[in-house]
């Protein structure tokens, strides 16, 4: 009698499971499809902007937003993670579900190509056409958001990678110029390391990889001049047999010395707060590092300078957009459409730029809408100059599987430098990863 | 009652059983299932053309296992796995017989279940936490460790931990291996204290056994259900490994301390070769495979002999 009681028991607790889940289910699938049938006023929207300073940035985003549209519902998918690493996790698998969000965040170039040869995106020739956006955005930016003819995505800024911030009250008392090639900037770091033998003049965190293929950037674009560099990442360079990567790889190896030792433990923004604690002078960083500077209390101009670097032969502005597009087969799609018209205008464009740390994407705007001199000044150079802009590692030219690939290398390198052995590497990968194919779709200028 | 047993069971009592036996068997019907099945189509995708953000499965062959194969990172990762696998169990296990006997036969009783809660915290919190207490701790310039040793003079043997690249796998299996041993501890502890064993013990004792004797020949062999356990559970969790070298070095410097599971995510995610992610997950499959299985068939046989 109890060993029948105990199986009824059993059998009453797998029955509940079973209703329960089945009932979980109908409830989540009723959720998902209750958003299909009309056309409700409703956005769902995925992007990685969670960090101090850029959790202010979305914020200003989707009021502007609210403001032109207060009728739509806003439904924010934010996922942490600077630069998007988890970010995508999430959305590729919502992707390959077949259960996209309306829009989401993606850098132009090589991950929006990505998205593109995915077939994830609808192409926006007519919104391009409507908001003449082709007209108001530099050409590389437009270059950068077009694949195979089509734009596919709208930006709403442009970050600047090669840029040099150093710490102005120590250039002053050392009296040290700004260095604008990489020569000069061993002749600097030697006087700091000899007025301050505590410091290690150039910052550096190399965790998240990307910030160490930033400094060989630098070098690559002084040694090669911008036409090499864009061959470079085209894939159309023979890495092996190249005196000029060599080169820039042993100028890397001369530099070390005065590169924070221990950088494989920093990410992007501890590696700046190098500078602001007086570890280091000097750091090679986007332009979001402003924003970084900002919430420790450092005043631009005073506290601290920005110079493109390097400035010879050229000044090339290394650049990404963060984007905006249209899911195909987006459960919003009209919502979505009148999002992104939003994306590329200056009422949303000012209030998100200048709290993030970007220049506009429209050339249209007044450049001082920015409170620091350092973007006043690179808003006015890219308005004179617009074909002095190149994609950067993160827009990436060359494909995403190679670039991710490159940046362990390079971070190895600092770490460790081998230059036959990473040479050798470098040229396995560009190979491996069929760059020439891959990035045939990038002109430049 | 008890004559019931040897009567024939009566028609209507069988129909009871086999009921029984199929709600009892479902939930294995459908665990084994989703498990094969998930196998089964990872393996598939391991094998298909899929790169970029649209699944494809059209068949591609081995191209991507021979893709794998000539990666350096992944016999980097090769390498670190092992090294998780050896480095991160042999001494853990050893620790944990040690401390369990120590805390057994212990002369200070009164202190013992303080102790052995001590040892236990680092169990109870999860690897995202550890990991980032120890890079606080590991940190070179201003981290616990290095400050601790400048602070006594020994600032020469001050290290970069994490950040130097030929020492920092095993940096990170320290961390490993102090989370798991409270845990090991604890279940060893519990096999010591079978009544069986403590009369052994007692014996042992009785007849002028060393304590070094009574461990390595009267304990250690007795207790051998509860090493199986201990030894099935960190061989699984450091094969496994993930969290630790994500959030402590992130597989740097460069990808020296990158291990299966992280290149499996990066290949996946990052680089949008989810072929090639599937592929270094069934290497992950295939080398659990072929490391717990054997030792899990000797280790029950001997335990049921």
């Amino acid at each position: 009698m109890r060993g029948a009681a105990r199986t009824s028991v059993v059998v009453l607790v797998l029955i509940a499971v079973i209703v329960a889940a089945a009932l979980g289910y109908v409830a989540g699938t009723r959720r998902m499809s209750s958003q299909q049938p009309t056309e409700a006023r409703r956005l769902e929207i995925f992007h990685w902007w969670t960090a101090g300073g850029e959790r202010e940035a979305a914020d200003a985003m989707l009021k502007a937003f609210k403001d032109k549209y207060p009728d739509v519902e806003v439904v924010e998918n934010p996922v942490a993670g600077g630069g998007g690493v988890s970010h995508r996790v999430v959305l590729q698998a919502r992707l390959s579900a077949g259960v996209p969000p309306d829009t989401w965040q993606t850098l132009g170039g090589a991950e929006l190509k990505s998205y593109v040869d995915g077939g994830n995106l609808v192409p926006l020739d007519e919104l391009f056409t409507e908001l003449k956006l082709a007209d108001a955005i530099p050409k590389p930016l437009a270059n950068a958001v077009t694949i195979n003819g089509h734009p596919y995505v709208v930006p709403l800024n442009m970050h600047i990678q090669n840029i040099l911030y150093y710490n102005q009250k120590l250039f002053a008392e050392l009296k040290l110029q700004p260095p604008t090639t990489v020569d000069e900037l061993i002749t600097v770091a030697k006087a700091i390391k000899a007025a301050k033998p505590n410091m290690s003049p150039l910052g550096l965190g190399s965790k998240e990889k990307w910030g160490a293929a930033f400094v060989l950037d630098s070098i690559l674009l002084e040694l090669g001049g911008p036409e090499y560099y864009v061959r470079l990442y085209k894939g159309e360079v023979d890495v092996k047999t190249d005196a000029t990567y060599k080169a820039a790889l042993e100028k890397l190896r001369d530099l070390a010395p005065y590169i924070y030792q221990f950088h494989a433990g920093l990410t992007w923004d501890e590696s700046v707060g190098l500078v602001v604690s007086g570890d280091s002078a000097m750091v090679i960083m986007g332009t979001w590092a402003i924003g970084y500077f900002k919430s420790r209390n450092w005043t631009p101009g005073t506290d601290f300078g920005a110079v493109t670097f390097p400035q010879k032969p050229d000044r090339i502005l290394l650049f990404h957009p963060d984007t905006y597009g249209i899911a195909k087969g987006a459960p919003h799609a009209r919502t979505a459409m009148d999002w992104l018209r939003v994306v590329g205008s200056q009422e949303l464009q000012v209030p998100t730029d200048v709290t993030q740390g970007g220049l506009f994407a429209r050339l249209d705007i007044d450049p001082a809408k920015f409170p620091d001199p350092i973007r006043q000044e690179l808003q006015n150079y890219v308005r004179s100059n617009p074909g002095k802009l190149i994609l950067d590692q993160h827009g990436s030219i060359a494909p995403f599987s190679f670039t991710q690939a490159y940046w362990d290398v390079i971070a190895a390198f600092t770490a460790k430098p081998d230059v036959a052995g990473t040479i050798n590497k470098v040229a396995e990968l560009f190979t491996t990863f069929k760059v020439k194919e891959e990035a045939a779709w990038y002109t430049w200028p | 009652m008890i004559g019931a047993v040897d009567r024939p069971p009566r028609p209507s009592l069988l129909r009871a059983r086999a009921g029984e036996a199929a709600i009892f068997a479902l939930p294995l019907v459908i665990f084994l299932f989703l498990l094969y099945a998930m196998l089964g189509w990872t393996f598939y995708t391991s094998v298909s053309n899929w790169q970029g953000t649209a699944a494809n499965y059209s068949f591609g062959g081995l191209k991507w296992y021979r893709l794998m194969f000539s990666l350096d990172r992944f016999w980097v990762d090769i390498g670190n796995n092992l090294r998780w696998i050896t480095i991160g169990v042999v001494p853990t296990v050893v620790a944990a017989v040690l401390l369990a006997y120590l805390l057994e036969i212990g002369t200070i009783k009164g202190v013992e279940p303080y102790l052995r809660t001590l040892i236990l915290y680092p169990a109870a919190m999860s690897f995202i936490v550890t990991g980032t207490i120890w890079s606080w701790m590991y940190q070179p310039d201003r981290g616990v460790l290095n400050t601790i040793l400048r602070g006594v003079g020994l600032g020469s043997i001050a290290s970069g931990y994490t950040t130097d690249p030929d020492s920092a796998t095993y940096w990170l299996i320290l961390i490993f291996v102090w989370q798991y041993l409270g845990m090991s501890v604890l279940i060893v502890q519990a096999s010591l204290r079978t009544a069986e064993l403590q009369e052994m013990v007692e014996s042992a004792t009785l007849d002028g056994a060393s304590r070094l004797r009574t461990l390595l020949h009267i304990i250690v062999p007795n207790i051998r259900g509860g090493l199986l356990v201990v030894v099935s559970l960190l061989l699984i969790s450091a094969l496994k490994v993930f969290d630790i070298v994500y959030v402590v070095t992130f597989g740097g410097p460069g990808y020296a301390t990158d291990v299966l599971a992280l290149h499996m995510l990066i290949a996946t995610f990052q680089q949008h070769l989810v072929a090639l992610g599937a592929g270094l997950a069934m290497v992950i499959f295939v080398l659990a495979f072929v490391i717990i299985i054997p030792y899990t068939i000797y280790a029950l046989q001997r335990w049921f002999d």
